[in-house]
């Protein structure tokens, strides 16, 4: 919940940093000054919104996996282990057990 | 149950390997018939023939026979779509003739590792064990990292009494996938069997090493779930052999040495398994059969 409110508000940081920095060169093109340097709020919010959105990332990021092979091992069962399908028989009972009258 | 759910659960069943026939029938077919599988994309031709096996493992051919159509039209010559044609060849006719099938196919391309395969598996569940133990060792001089090749050798073995045999195609096993702790759990009771007592201690107690460990909780407090208990068991046997009969349970084939501590092991194994068998709750699902094991754990 946090690193989502985090995410929001650096977001709105940035843009408005965006748009009142648009704003301020705008304004010094309309005085005919366009080498004005940025203002430095702008910078300081910009820089403010990225770290805010790293925290905000960190935060949000959904819950580690255990990619171990012990992690792995763990959700196996023993029968899936021995099923050697490659030599498995498919000459089984199921035809008279399930299909026991057959119409041809 | 939802298309994508039944999809999930079929793509489990195929990356774990799973023999579910019956599940992976009745969840595949309604996809089949409904030809939901054309907008699978490329694992559309794996569910085609997951679904194949299932349906011969149920007794529909006539679905068998519908899919391997589709996948023959799209990959015409497969070794995999050959495979296919002599498993259900095996299903409906006799095994003399899936084999004459198979003989062909490997006179043509010696190397075919699935027609192989299915040659040796004819051969083993004709009867033909000398010759199917023949063809699967010149497979495993060939194909030396195939893990199920060296599996059904220890298998056929076993069936024969042969426990070192097994135990020695079982040891491959374990250099091939040396992090798979239930390999070494049947290596452990293969050994048991066989009379090695000191190596199949010290396999159980790697085993419980390998599958035991939630390194979050110190060991005096965890219980032992799954083929954790199995391991103790077998650490149980072991021990009380060693203690029972010391001068011919500690001879070892393989020259292993007994561990020093036998007493102290079966301590362990034995509260090991009163805990495993004593936990209330969902971690103790398996507290059925707990007076038995008490019983027999105490027992001198």
């Amino acid at each position: 919940m946090f690193g989502r409110l985090f995410l929001v508000v650096a977001t709105f940081a940035l843009i408005h940093a965006a748009y009142s920095t648009y704003e301020h060169l705008s304004r010094l093109k309309a005085l005919n000054r366009p080498e004005g340097t940025l203002p430095l709020n702008a910078v300081y919010e910009s820089v403010f919104a990225l770290i805010l959105g790293i925290l905000g990332a960190a935060l949000n990021a959904p819950t580690l996996k255990d990619i171990t092979w012990a992690g792995e091992m763990k959700k196996r069962t023993i029968d899936e282990m021995d099923t050697r399908l490659g030599f498995a028989n498919y000459n089984t009972r199921a035809r008279h057990l399930l299909y026991p009258n057959p119409k041809s | 149950m939802t298309t994508t759910a039944a999809l999930e659960q079929l793509a489990t069943y195929r990356a774990h390997n799973s023999r579910a026939s019956q599940e992976t029938f009745q969840k595949g077919l309604p996809l089949f018939q409904r030809n939901a599988y054309k907008k699978m994309g490329d694992d559309a031709w794996s569910f085609l023939e997951q679904l194949a096996l299932a349906s011969i493992d149920m007794g529909r051919y006539d679905i068998a026979d519908q899919c391997l159509k589709v996948l023959e039209e799209r990959f015409t010559g497969s070794p995999r779509v050959d495979c296919l044609h002599g498993i259900l060849m095996e299903a409906t006719e006799s095994p003399e003739i899936a084999l004459k099938y198979y003989n062909d196919l490997l006179e043509a391309d010696s190397a075919n590792a699935p027609i192989w395969k299915r040659q040796i598996a004819v051969l083993r569940h004709m009867g033909k064990i000398e010759k199917a133990v023949n063809e699967l060792s010149q497979f495993l001089d060939t194909f030396y990292a195939d893990v199920e090749g060296w599996l059904e050798l220890a298998d056929i073995y076993a069936t024969c009494n042969r426990y070192e045999n097994s135990l020695q195609a079982l040891s491959h096993v374990i250099v091939l996938a040396p992090q798979n702790p239930f390999y070494l759990l049947q290596a452990a009771e293969t050994a048991y069997t066989a009379g090695d007592v000191p190596l199949s201690i010290r396999m159980f107690l790697m085993v419980v090493d390998m599958s035991d460990g939630d390194d979050n909780e110190p060991l005096a407090e965890s219980t032992p779930l799954g083929i954790t208990v199995r391991a103790w068991y077998g650490v149980k046997l072991c021990s009380r052999r060693l203690i029972r009969d010391p001068e011919h349970a500690s001879v070892s084939a393989s020259q292993t040495d007994t561990p020093k501590n036998v007493a102290l092991l079966d301590e362990l194994a034995t509260e090991r398994l009163r805990i495993a068998y004593s936990s209330a709750g969902k971690k103790g699902d398996i507290a059925q059969g707990r007076d038995e094991v008490f019983a027999w754990v105490a027992a001198p």
